[in-house]
């Protein structure tokens, strides 16, 4: 079963009384375990599919499948449970809480959830991206790169089956990029992840499998790609 | 200069119009500050401005005026008129009456009508008061306000007896207030009335223009018994507002709180601007802003707010003046003297103090986060997060200085008043206030530390994260829990204060109103009104078979040391219950009680002994009768009757000096086989036809308990106002917090948390802020009580209060703050689950 299905969807929003198409009739399926890059340039919809994958947001028309069910007919608490249970997000200015420490960051998403042992389990995940010793640190004291492995650890806290990175190296230097892009594929790799990363520069698509290109949104070619394993 | 105001307008106005609701919230806190200053002093100014008696005001020029302890024998005023001075001089009565139908006690003087309208240069503003042929016996001249008509007969109730007149006609002056709610009648029928047949209570003089009052005062002073006093005319009036300052210099500063919790929202308010506008604070020094540039736009953010917040204040406090001059008129009468208030005047004094008041402090309180703002480095204003740390690691300092304000505090309650006014005192409770405030960081640190898990079991996680952002938050958290524990340790310490107070009256009474009836005229009584009953009421009931002894009781207002007081005659001393009357400790009750009736002796109350430093042994000079007398104090005793104090002999003793046999209270006791109910008939047949009201003690109590607490409404309209204020300060930081976090709050949402999950967090966030508040300001009110009632009441009115912890009354209280504070943080957690999270993500 796919992980997330897009069926002709289209999403219009309204601004200022005028309508502006944001997603023009897009299918799609994001299969388990797949690392997937939505490329294209700014306004082109990579965001606005992020969204509905993510069960933030609803089509104007078609249907979004997540795990086989329809998003259209959950309630606001059927979706939060999904969300808490099934996907973690990354955005490319990290988006952790500055007044919480790095572990308290990951943990956040676990107490949300009630789960047990969140603590151990944030260590855990902490661990996992090689943070740990910086368990205690405030956002403000770490580095963009450190950063957004903290962030990257919390979208994985609860164990998700799909993770959706807005841009994840937009913010970052080449270099520094590269380490996260390499700690996504591992997420992939290691924990079975989806991954769905909107992202605007080439060089990111060298760890995905497929490639789908944007633009005004709809999709204008996919292209399976060989992901390199470990980036220089 | 030149860029200032755009800028101003773009940073800093433009953020306020943005978020109306917040912005309206923090004027109506400085506006309800301001307001309240405002009223308590047009109020307080209305209800003490008025001891100039109507009459003084209505009649005009006079320059002296000529007193005597029980009025001036009408004989002294024929050897006046026969002096060879170009004065003139006329008698008065001072009264006050009921006028039956209607509910007030009115002013009832008595002139000498015919000598004034027979001699025009007596200055006098009350003509044309109708022609001399109108009096005749019963006739009488009303104000306009009494809404009496000519012709029309009434019936007026002076001293016990319920008395016919007819209207002659209307006043036609006012006086400077437009006030004239007086009945005015000739000396002749006002003696009748009053029932003072050959006395005048005063006598006024004018002197001839343009020449000295103390010479006049000299001469006439040489030419009267020494125990007739001699004063300015106006004299009383101020030793009146004089008894009144310390009851008004406390109300004042009580009327400040409101104002100062104000002031902790207005640091809150701006402390919140600098944390929300660091990025553009960091963008604007970055492109070439000054640091002065950046503090003066956040101190005109503070003056904005302060200015609309005064202006509001100031027509608030005028509206609230009206319920406010009630409230202080009733403590005024009940405890200090007879007004009747006057009307609320804004004047310049009053606007100037206002506007002083509410911008000062404003300003006051937005120097410290400008002068914050305005030293951030460019660089460091960009990271977000770093200013809560900082002010985590601020806090470990301030803990230092906190104890430093708690020790010295706590010294400055040991030195003495400062011409009577407890100057150290209220330092000593500022710092109090100001160490707890400083502390409270390190509380809310302790707090989390030791609580965070037991609050996860208890309320889930939704309360755990609501502790922790508070704790994340712990700058802005500190400070809105000082301003609410400020308003509660207020109301607090202000009503442990006042239950103790009534709780010491209580016991009192139960000790002192040992009598089994109790009766006194049915005419208007006050802390300086004591009408008079016939004396044969007193020697018929004692007669009554089961009445075992009666006391009768004479009081009359007096002057000492140009203070009011009163001088009183008791036959306490003869009676069995003996320790009836509790002196301070040391002090033997029945010892003297046994000597008081052997000669010139006396006891005070404390407020009378602690006001003029007077202890056992001390020798009183008092002008009672025809000369000076020589009073030995035996003891002093606890009396919660009047701030105005008592100097008490025993009847023997008074009636040598003033021989008026006639009865202020008469205190009935019984045999122990004694029916009360047949007494009680008994007296009820001796009273009739005389207007005479006769209470059993509980009644009494039960009546004096009923004035005791009206006297302090206006402490607990004073507090709530503050706690109003507080909560107010918490709903618009809550609302602050909801939008500053919103990227947060879209977090919580990315990241699974459902809408009741957001609304459960921000009422914890309400609920934690208002607990810790309340536990912080229930401990520190407890300590500002103790001030209060050791120190500060004993500097300013000399009363011991026994402490007392009104349970039940704080535990309401607490309640009360504690859910209005849940409540406060509705709409916020309604907003908060209202917002958009991607379009809050997409924000930044």
């Amino acid at each position: 079963m796919a992980q997330v299905e897009l069926r002709d969807v289209t999403k219009i929003y309204e601004t200022g009384g005028t309508p502006a198409k944001a997603l023009d009739t897009i299918s799609l399926v994001i299969r388990p375990g797949e690392f997937l890059a939505l490329v294209g340039k700014s306004g082109c919809g990579k965001s606005t599919l992020l969204n509905l994958c993510g069960a933030m947001d609803f089509p104007t028309s078609g249907t979004v499948l997540i795990d086989g069910v329809d998003t259209a007919g959950l309630s606001d608490s059927a979706l939060t449970r999904m969300r808490r249970e099934k996907i973690g997000f990354i955005f490319q200015s990290f988006q952790l809480l500055h007044t919480l420490t790095a572990l308290e960051n990951v943990e956040l998403p676990l107490m949300l959830a009630r789960k047990p042992h969140s603590r151990a389990t944030a260590l855990e995940r902490l661990r996992w991206v090689e943070m740990e010793s910086y368990s205690d640190r405030y956002p403000h004291q770490l580095s963009g790169g450190q950063q957004q492995r903290i962030a990257i650890a919390r979208a994985l806290a609860g164990s998700p089956q799909l993770l959706l990175a807005d841009e994840p190296t937009g913010n970052l230097d080449s270099a520094t990029g590269e380490l996260v892009l390499n700690l996504l594929r591992k997420s992939a790799d290691d924990l079975g992840v989806s991954i769905v990363m909107a992202t605007h520069s080439v060089e990111s698509t060298a760890v995905v499998n497929r490639i789908v290109r944007m633009r005004d949104g709809r999709i204008v070619a996919v292209e399976n790609a060989e992901p390199a394993r470990i980036l220089a | 200069m030149k860029y200032f105001l755009p800028l101003f307008t773009r940073l800093i106005v433009r953020p306020l119009r943005r978020e109306p609701l917040r912005t309206s919230l923090t004027v109506m806190a400085v506006a309800l500050g301001v307001a309240v200053v405002v009223a308590i002093d047009l109020a307080g100014d209305a209800a003490a401005g008025s001891f100039r008696s109507s009459l003084e005001s209505l009649a005009g020029k006079s320059d002296l005026l000529i007193t005597a302890t029980g009025g001036l024998e009408e004989k002294l005023l024929g050897q006046l008129v026969q002096l060879p001075y170009p004065l003139a001089f006329t008698p008065r009565i001072e009264s006050f009456a009921f006028v039956a139908g209607k509910g007030e006690a009115v002013p009832f003087f008595g002139l000498d009508l015919i000598g004034q309208s027979l001699a025009s240069d007596t200055g006098s503003a009350l003509a044309p008061m109708g022609s001399v042929a109108d009096l005749d016996e019963n006739t009488i001249w009303a104000g306009r306000s009494t809404h009496l008509k000519p012709g029309e007969a009434v019936q007026l109730l002076i001293n016990d007896e319920m008395r016919t007149v007819k209207v002659a006609g209307l006043l036609t002056s006012t006086n400077e207030l437009g006030e004239d709610r007086v009945i005015v009648a000739d000396i002749g029928l006002a003696q009748k009335l009053t029932g003072k047949e050959g006395r005048v209570d005063s006598v006024d003089v004018s002197i001839p223009k343009g020449e000295s009052v103390e010479h006049w005062r000299e001469v006439l002073r040489r030419s009267l018994p020494s125990s007739v006093d001699v004063n300015p005319a106006g004299a009383r009036t101020d030793e009146n507002r004089k008894m009144l300052a310390a009851f008004r210099w406390n109300l004042h500063v009580l009327s400040y709180i409101a104002l100062v919790v104000g002031g902790f929202l207005i640091y809150n308010t701006i402390s919140i601007s600098v944390v929300r506008r660091r990025t553009e604070i960091g963008v604007i020094r970055a492109l070439g802003g000054s640091r002065i540039l950046v503090g003066c736009g956040f101190l005109a953010e503070a003056l904005a707010l302060a200015t609309a917040g005064t202006a509001l204040g100031l027509v608030l406090g005028r509206l609230l003046a009206l319920g406010a001059v009630g409230l202080i008129g009733t403590t005024v009468q009940s405890l200090y003297v007879s007004s009747v208030p006057a009307r609320i005047q804004m004047g310049p004094a009053a606007l100037l103090t206002g506007i002083g008041l509410g911008l000062g402090i404003s300003l006051l309180a937005a120097i410290a986060p400008a002068w914050e703002a305005a030293q951030i480095p460019p660089t460091e204003a960009m990271a977000r997060g770093r200013e809560q740390y900082l002010a985590a690691v601020r806090s470990r300092h301030t803990i230092w200085l906190a104890l430093g304000s708690l020790v010295l505090g706590g010294i400055l309650t040991q030195p003495g008043p400062v011409r009577g006014k407890p100057i150290f005192a209220y330092i000593s409770v500022i710092l109090l206030v100001a160490g707890t405030s400083l502390a409270v960081p390190n509380i809310w640190i302790a707090f989390v530390a030791r609580s965070q898990r037991w609050i996860a079991m208890a309320f889930g996680v939704e309360a755990e994260l609501a502790t922790r952002s508070l704790r994340a938050s712990i700058a802005r958290t500190s400070i809105l829990t000082a301003a609410l524990a400020t308003a509660v340790a207020m109301t607090a310490s202000i009503g442990i204060m006042v239950g103790s107070f009534r709780d010491t009256v209580r016991v009192w009474m139960d000790n002192e109103l040992k009598a089994d009836f109790y009766l006194r005229p049915a005419a208007p009584a006050g802390a300086d009104r004591y009408p008079v009953m016939s004396a044969d009421v007193a020697d018929r009931i004692e007669m009554l078979p089961g009445v075992a002894a009666v006391d009768r009781f004479r009081s009359y207002p007096i002057s000492y040391e140009g203070l009011p007081a009163n001088l009183a005659g008791s036959e306490g001393s003869k009676l069995h219950g003996a320790a009836a009357i509790r002196f301070l400790p040391g002090e033997h009750a029945s010892e003297i009680l046994a000597q008081l009736p052997r000669g010139d002796f006396a006891i005070v109350s404390e407020p009378f002994a602690n006001k003029h430093g007077v202890d056992a042994g001390t020798e009183l000079r008092l002008p009672i009768g025809s000369e000076t007398r020589k009073l030995k104090v035996l003891g002093i005793y606890y009396d919660y009757s009047t701030e105005r104090g008592f100097v008490v002999v025993d009847r023997a003793t008074l009636l040598k000096y003033l021989p008026d046999r006639a009865l202020s209270t008469l205190a009935v006791y019984l045999k122990e086989n004694a029916t009360p109910n047949d007494v009680r008939a008994g007296i009820d047949r001796i009273v009739s036809g005389r207007s005479v009201l006769v209470f059993p003690s509980s009644g009494l109590r039960r009546a004096a308990i009923q004035i005791f607490d009206r006297t302090f409404r206006i402490t607990y309209a004073l507090e709530a106002v503050a706690i109003f204020v507080a909560v107010m300060g918490i709903a618009g930081s809550l609302l602050a917090m909801v939008i500053d976090r919103r990227r947060e709050l879209a977090i919580f949402r990315f990241l699974g948390a459902d809408r009741n999950q957001i609304r459960k967090v921000i009422l914890c966030e309400a609920g934690l802020l208002g607990l810790v508040a309340n536990v912080v300001g229930l401990v520190l009110g407890t300590f500002l009580s103790l001030i209060l009632i050791f120190v500060i009441n004993k500097q300013s009115f000399g009363w011991t209060i026994q402490f007392h912890w009104p349970a039940g009354l704080l535990s309401a209280a607490v309640a009360g703050v504690f859910i209005a504070t849940v409540i406060a943080g509705f709409y916020p957690a309604q907003k908060a689950i209202g917002l958009n999270p991607i379009e809050a993500i997409h924000e930044e």
